[in-house]
């Protein structure tokens, strides 16, 4: 069921300040989406608080820090941010550009998506995002458990099917945005799991909506902006006043 | 005639025995391959050592290095043609051959590499015009299509002798562009990734084309040489001299690119562009790499090729040749994975491996890929499959010549 989806938007932030790196909606997502044993849609990294993100670039941002919970800097100068990433549903996305039968294709709301039943495996999109966060099926995929959990059932958007519980071998996957619930007006898993309300989801060109708002107020910043890959997904950096 | 095991390559266009066994065994590394590459097929792509940060390996190496050796073509054919280099052209043959057998193996090797192999037709299907992998699929097709035609015009003896030479001399003139175009298309698949600062050079097109001339000239060398000791196939003196001119000045600048590209990068000293290269640097992780780059495929076959005592020595150009193409093989290596192991994004704990096994972490802490078993068959087999085409093609050149066709 397609719901107009032409006429939004979407956008999402999320707070640094707020994020407690507990890996909710990693787990969440993993578990809405199926995801097969090995494979994590949406990670959350270990940052130093407005390196990684915020005024930073790619050009100049020191690589990260080398381990999951450990700060930057050294005692007592040491400071930590959760930086969670999962596909940045970029406008501008290399991913698109470069997929040879547009297997990889952006919705006109923003939504970048894969096809399952057009992918070829070539893995040039894995070559070409800059955020990592495309995972392979090198293998049949294993299920944790034997039983349907999270959507389990296929989706289609315009007859192309982006999502299904059984993965097909040798296709490349990634976050939809939690596409079959967003079309029904439900909020993406990550969003609605997230225990500390870090992440706010809604229609960017709605004014009157948070996210809008939050990006609007100038504070929020994207992940390596320099790139020109202009992601819709927004970071509101450590340190910063949040202003709702 | 050496009658030994260890040289089997240079029994490749001798008649009886000798060629028996040297298509025993490039027979018996093909059914190897082609063995395991149904092993892969069963298994899925898990079969190799790529993984999701690693995510191209030797396959897409071996294609790189596939579509470089097609060079020597075009140098042949339109060295002759265009630039007006009389010695190169009894090398024209086997030049369209070569061109014509490495840009077939190059597509060839991607097949395996894909993970849904039944699907490559979609290419043709739905194309997405702005990826340089299908302008890259037209290019490799336009190219093989047009060394064959110009293969054919050669050796069509119907043809009458001066249309036959203005019709070559017109293909040379249009093979030189393609084949730039071929080889900078290739290019184009990496050095137009911004998500990857290693590739992303604009010095990446010349590279190709540069290390392109290079191995496609060691090739052609290496095929005339055998050709010479084994079936008395005579060349000037004249001509081995300009291939070891061609393969040295090649060298000169293949070298001086990359070497740009390195001042660059440790000049500017920007961490991101840094990552890649203090593996391959000597003292890091890869050094070898560079060892095998700038001395065993750079300084050594350099002073060979423009010694005037060596040059002219069939045994050491060959060894130039050799140590030239595993220079260039090794440029594609350390571009292909040096551009991927190290991500502009952390990897701990931010990289799912993509694949699980029991007791693992299902993330990738570190840039990880050794290539299987597998991946080497299926690659020597290919490798073994070229030679097998420039073996039997050079046969049918020369069953021409004996036969009076002028080439």
């Amino acid at each position: 069921m397609a719901v107009e989806t032409t006429t939004k938007r979407w956008g999402m932030v999320i707070d640094q300040n707020r994020c407690i790196g507990c890996w909710t909606c990693a787990v969440g997502c993993k578990e809405i989406n199926n995801e097969p044993l090995g494979f994590w849609w949406n990670r959350i990294l270990t940052a130093s608080p407005g390196e990684t993100t915020g005024e930073s670039s790619s050009t100049v941002a020191d690589p990260a820090s080398d381990s999951i919970d450990v700060p930057h800097g050294t005692f007592p100068d040491v400071d930590m941010a959760y930086l969670p990433v999962a596909c940045q549903h970029c406008e501008d996305a290399p991913c698109v550009k470069v997929c040879p039968v547009d297997a990889t294709f952006r919705r006109d709301d923003g939504t970048v998506l894969v096809d399952y039943e057009r992918c070829i495996g070539c893995r040039y999109c894995i070559a070409a995002c800059p955020y990592g966060i495309r995972v392979f099926n090198w293998g049949d995929a294993e299920q944790p458990v034997d039983f349907t959990i999270g959507y389990g059932k296929d989706y289609r958007t315009d007859g192309r099917l982006v999502f299904t519980p059984d993965r097909p071998r040798g296709v490349v996957e990634k976050c939809t945005l939690c596409v079959e619930r967003i079309d029904t007006g439900e909020q993406p898993f990550c969003v609605e799991v997230c225990p500390v309300g870090a992440r706010v989801f809604g229609d960017l060109d709605d004014s009157e909506s948070e996210v809008a708002q939050l990006v609007d107020d100038g504070g929020a910043t994207q992940l390596l902006p320099d790139l020109g890959t202009k992601p819709r997904i927004f970071y509101l950096p450590v340190q910063q006043e949040r202003s709702v | 005639m050496a009658a030994r095991v260890d040289t089997p390559g240079l029994r490749a266009v001798s008649l009886g025995r000798s060629s028996r066994i040297w298509f025993a065994l490039l027979g018996i590394l093909m059914v190897w391959g082609l063995g395991a590459w149904i092993y892969q097929l069963t298994q899925g792509l898990i079969a190799t050592g790529m993984r999701d940060v690693v995510s191209w390996g030797l396959y897409i190496f071996s294609f790189a290095f596939f579509v470089g050796l097609s060079a020597g073509g075009l140098i042949m054919a339109s060295g002759a043609e265009v630039f007006g280099v009389k010695s190169l052209r009894p090398l024209a043959p086997i030049g369209v051959l070569t061109a014509a057998a490495c840009v077939l193996v190059a597509a060839m090797t991607i097949i395996p590499d894909l993970g849904n192999p039944q699907r490559v037709w979609e290419i043709f299907r739905y194309p997405n015009w702005s990826s340089p992998l299908v302008w890259d699929v037209i290019i490799i097709v336009v190219y093989f299509a047009f060394a064959v035609t110009d293969l054919v015009v050669m050796h069509r003896r119907s043809m009458e002798k001066t249309k036959r030479l203005r019709t070559l001399r017109i293909l040379a003139y249009v093979g030189l562009p393609t084949a730039v175009l071929l080889h900078s298309i290739t290019a184009w698949i990496f050095g137009l990734q911004i998500s990857r600062p290693w590739w992303n050079t604009a010095l990446m097109a010349p590279l190709f084309v540069t290390s392109a001339i290079l191995s496609g000239t060691a090739l052609i060398a290496l095929v005339a040489l055998v050709a010479q000791r084994f079936d008395r196939f005579e060349l000037p003196r004249e001509t081995w001299t300009t291939l070891a001119g061609l393969m040295a000045t090649a060298l000169a600048v293949d070298l001086f690119l990359v070497g740009s590209d390195y001042v660059t990068i440790l000049w500017g000293n920007v961490p991101r562009e840094r990552a890649a290269l203090d593996l391959i640097l000597p003292g890091g992780s890869w050094q070898w790499l560079f060892w095998l780059e700038w001395l065993v495929g750079g300084l050594v076959p350099f002073v060979l090729l423009v010694t005037p005592r060596f040059k002219i020595r069939p045994g050491l150009l060959a060894l130039s040749s050799v140590l030239v193409m595993v220079g260039v093989y090794a440029f594609r290596i350390e571009l292909v994975v040096g551009g991927m192991i190290k991500p502009l994004l952390q990897l701990p704990p931010g990289n799912a491996t993509g694949s699980y096994r029991f007791g693992q972490t299902s993330f990738q802490f570190q840039g990880i890929y050794h290539p299987t078993w597998v991946e080497y068959g299926i690659v020597v087999a290919l490798a073994a499959f070229l030679a097998l085409l420039i073996t039997i093609g050079y046969r049918w050149i020369r069953s021409f010549e004996r036969a009076g066709a002028p080439a």
